[in-house]
């Protein structure tokens, strides 16, 4: 398994109100899989997206990334972890705006390690596996929604991570361009072998998953 | 590698360009103030360096080399005496009335001496011999003199003191921090156009030490027989002429307030537009801590908007100031810059965008990567 949680509650307080966001939660996504998590809004599908995706801490319960528990690591490990196991795709894209393509790509490979000659030539290869060799230099204002995503997902795929978490990929796209990302999602983790968990409303999405896991009021639905 | 940081400074040229100017502005302001600020001290001091007298005989506790007050021209005779003085000679120094052909009056500089060659006085002629002062009622005038006076020529006739001096020739450089225009005459000229005054008096004796000779032993038997005057090197009667303008007017402060104030116009501006800068971008600096990137790749990358916005405004800045260099000249001021000082300007440059920068660091610290998710 590349993503596994158990037991995860997740409390926010503000002020003298707590909010359970998460109350029990468990899940995994296993090597190659391709999983959905769907539920309505404010069920907690983004927290514990964000909690798999070590950007939050839970309040209670375990998680294991490669079969390693990160559940009590630091700010500073956990964005170890993030850099060296996990991949990202945003709903609003998040791509920087002064890069190009090939250098949103780049960058992200530096992060995680990779520099010089290998990081361009790696960058070129992950840009022409979603399509967009012609567009290399291009800033993303001048690309579609449907290519930034797949800028997007290219970058997520950098330094070929254990797992890519990717929060609404398709929210901002039509519908023809987003069955084409989500296409492209699915044959990219089934290449790479990469586990994909998709948080998502669009019920395309359960067109190109191994399994779909329901969400509903913080707790996952057998 | 690729420099997100410098990539995104310089993608939004507009903002560039005013963090630019600020730092630039900053940088001129501190160069061309401090560079003034040394041109005036270097006059101040000017005539000191120029003439080879190894020690300068001054009244006791004369300020500087423009404030002179008078002692008997005899005291010359007990000086010669002194074993290892090969030259001493009396030098007047006073303010004289000059009527101008405009009808209006100005304060000119004498410097008056019987052998001004002996004493390397003035230090660059323009035009004349200088052994003509001994010849007549004539005066050496500085061309700086044309900004007060207005326009002369070798030849010409002022009248000074409500006598009539011919010019008979010109110098260069020759300049007072107190701006006054110098002139060069005969001592005994000067003696007899302020006769109530100057009758019988000096203002300087110069030294000059006879070959190896231990300068320190020479002066403390002069001081040892002269009780009542101050005997200095030209060292250290350079430095007190120029200490007494930094220390005992405000016109040090003024440079030290006017640097204080250029750096803070240029830490001002340089944070500001680096801490809106960093508002604006939040979001990118919370992509780069979600797919991996530390509190640490951040700083780097405000550092490094820092240093560019550093290097380019002290660049332009330093060019605005060196081009302000010819025009000063035009009215006889003088930017000096030496290149230590230019470096040191582009180390706090740099240093002052950083600290700019860091206003900016706390608000990064706390970057919460989770806002990523939020649209």
């Amino acid at each position: 398994m590349v993503l596994q949680c158990e037991d995860i509650t997740k409390t926010f307080h503000e002020g003298k109100v707590a909010t359970s966001v998460l109350r029990g939660a468990s899940m995994h996504v296993d090597q190659g899989e391709v999983v959905a998590l769907e539920g309505p809004s404010g069920s907690g599908k983004t927290t514990l997206l964000q909690i798999l995706g070590c950007i939050l801490s839970p309040t209670s319960g375990h998680v294991e990334i490669e079969e390693k528990d990160v559940s009590r690591l630091n700010a500073r490990s956990l964005a170890m972890v993030r850099k060296r196991s996990l991949g990202f795709v945003f709903q609003q894209f998040n791509l920087f705006p002064a890069l190009t393509v090939l250098e949103n790509v780049e960058y992200a490979l530096n992060l995680k390690g990779m520099v010089g000659k290998a990081a361009k030539a790696e960058a070129k290869a992950l840009v022409a596996a979603v399509e967009l060799t012609e567009r290399g230099n291009f800033l993303p204002r001048d690309l579609s929604g449907g290519q930034k995503q797949r800028v997007a997902i290219a970058r997520a795929m950098a330094a070929k991570p254990a797992a890519i978490l990717a929060d609404e990929p398709t929210a901002n796209l039509d519908s023809q361009v987003g069955g084409q990302v989500l296409g492209l999602f699915r044959q990219l983790a089934r290449q790479e072998n990469r586990g994909l968990l998709i948080v998502t409303h669009d019920p395309k999405v359960r067109g190109i998953a191994d399994r779909v896991v329901q969400i509903k009021d913080g707790v996952i639905q057998a | 590698m690729v420099d997100l940081g410098l990539k995104t400074l310089l993608h939004d040229k507009t903002k560039f360009a005013i963090t630019v100017a600020g730092v630039a502005f900053a940088v001129t302001l501190v160069l061309a103030q401090v560079g003034l600020f040394n041109g005036l001290l270097d006059n101040s001091d000017l005539t000191i360096r120029k003439c080879s007298a190894d020690l300068w005989i001054t009244s006791h506790n004369t300020a500087n080399v423009d404030f002179p007050q008078r002692f008997s021209e005899t005291i010359v005779d007990r000086v010669r005496t002194v074993p290892g003085v090969s030259q001493a000679d009396n030098l007047l120094f006073s303010y004289v009335n000059v009527a101008l052909p405009n009808g209006a009056s100005e304060n000119a500089v004498v410097y008056a001496l019987k052998d001004f060659k002996a004493w390397n006085l003035p230090w660059e002629i323009k035009d004349g011999q200088i052994e003509d002062l001994r010849r007549g009622r004539f005066l050496f005038l500085d061309e700086g003199a044309r900004r007060r006076f207005g326009d002369f020529k070798t030849g010409d006739f002022r009248e000074i003191q409500e006598t009539r001096l011919r010019i008979v020739g010109q110098t260069r450089q020759a300049q007072s921090f107190t701006t006054n225009p110098i002139s060069f005459m005969d001592y005994d000229l000067l003696q007899s156009l302020q006769p109530e005054f100057l009758g019988g008096k000096t203002s300087y004796i110069l030294v000059r030490l006879a070959s190896g000779t231990d300068v320190g032993t020479v002066r403390a038997e002069i001081q040892r027989r002269l009780p009542y005057q101050d005997v200095f090197t030209r060292d250290e009667w350079a430095k007190k002429s120029r200490d007494y303008w930094v220390v005992n007017t405000g016109i040090g402060m003024n440079a030290y307030l006017t640097v204080f104030l250029g750096c803070l116009v240029g830490l001002v501006v340089v944070g500001q537009t680096l801490y809106t800068s960093t508002m604006e971008h939040i979001k990118e600096f919370g992509t780069v801590k979600a797919i991996g990137g530390t509190n640490r790749d951040i700083y780097a990358i405000l550092a490094r908007q820092a240093t560019v916005a550093a290097a380019v405004g002290f660049a332009c800045g330093l060019a605005m100031a060196l081009g302000l260099k010819p025009l000063a000249e035009r009215i006889y001021l003088k930017l000096i810059m030496p290149v230590p000082f230019i470096l040191l300007v582009g180390a706090g440059t740099v240093l002052m965008c950083l600290a700019a920068a860091m206003l900016s660091f706390r608000k990064v610290a706390n970057i919460d990567p989770g806002l990523v998710f939020r649209s």
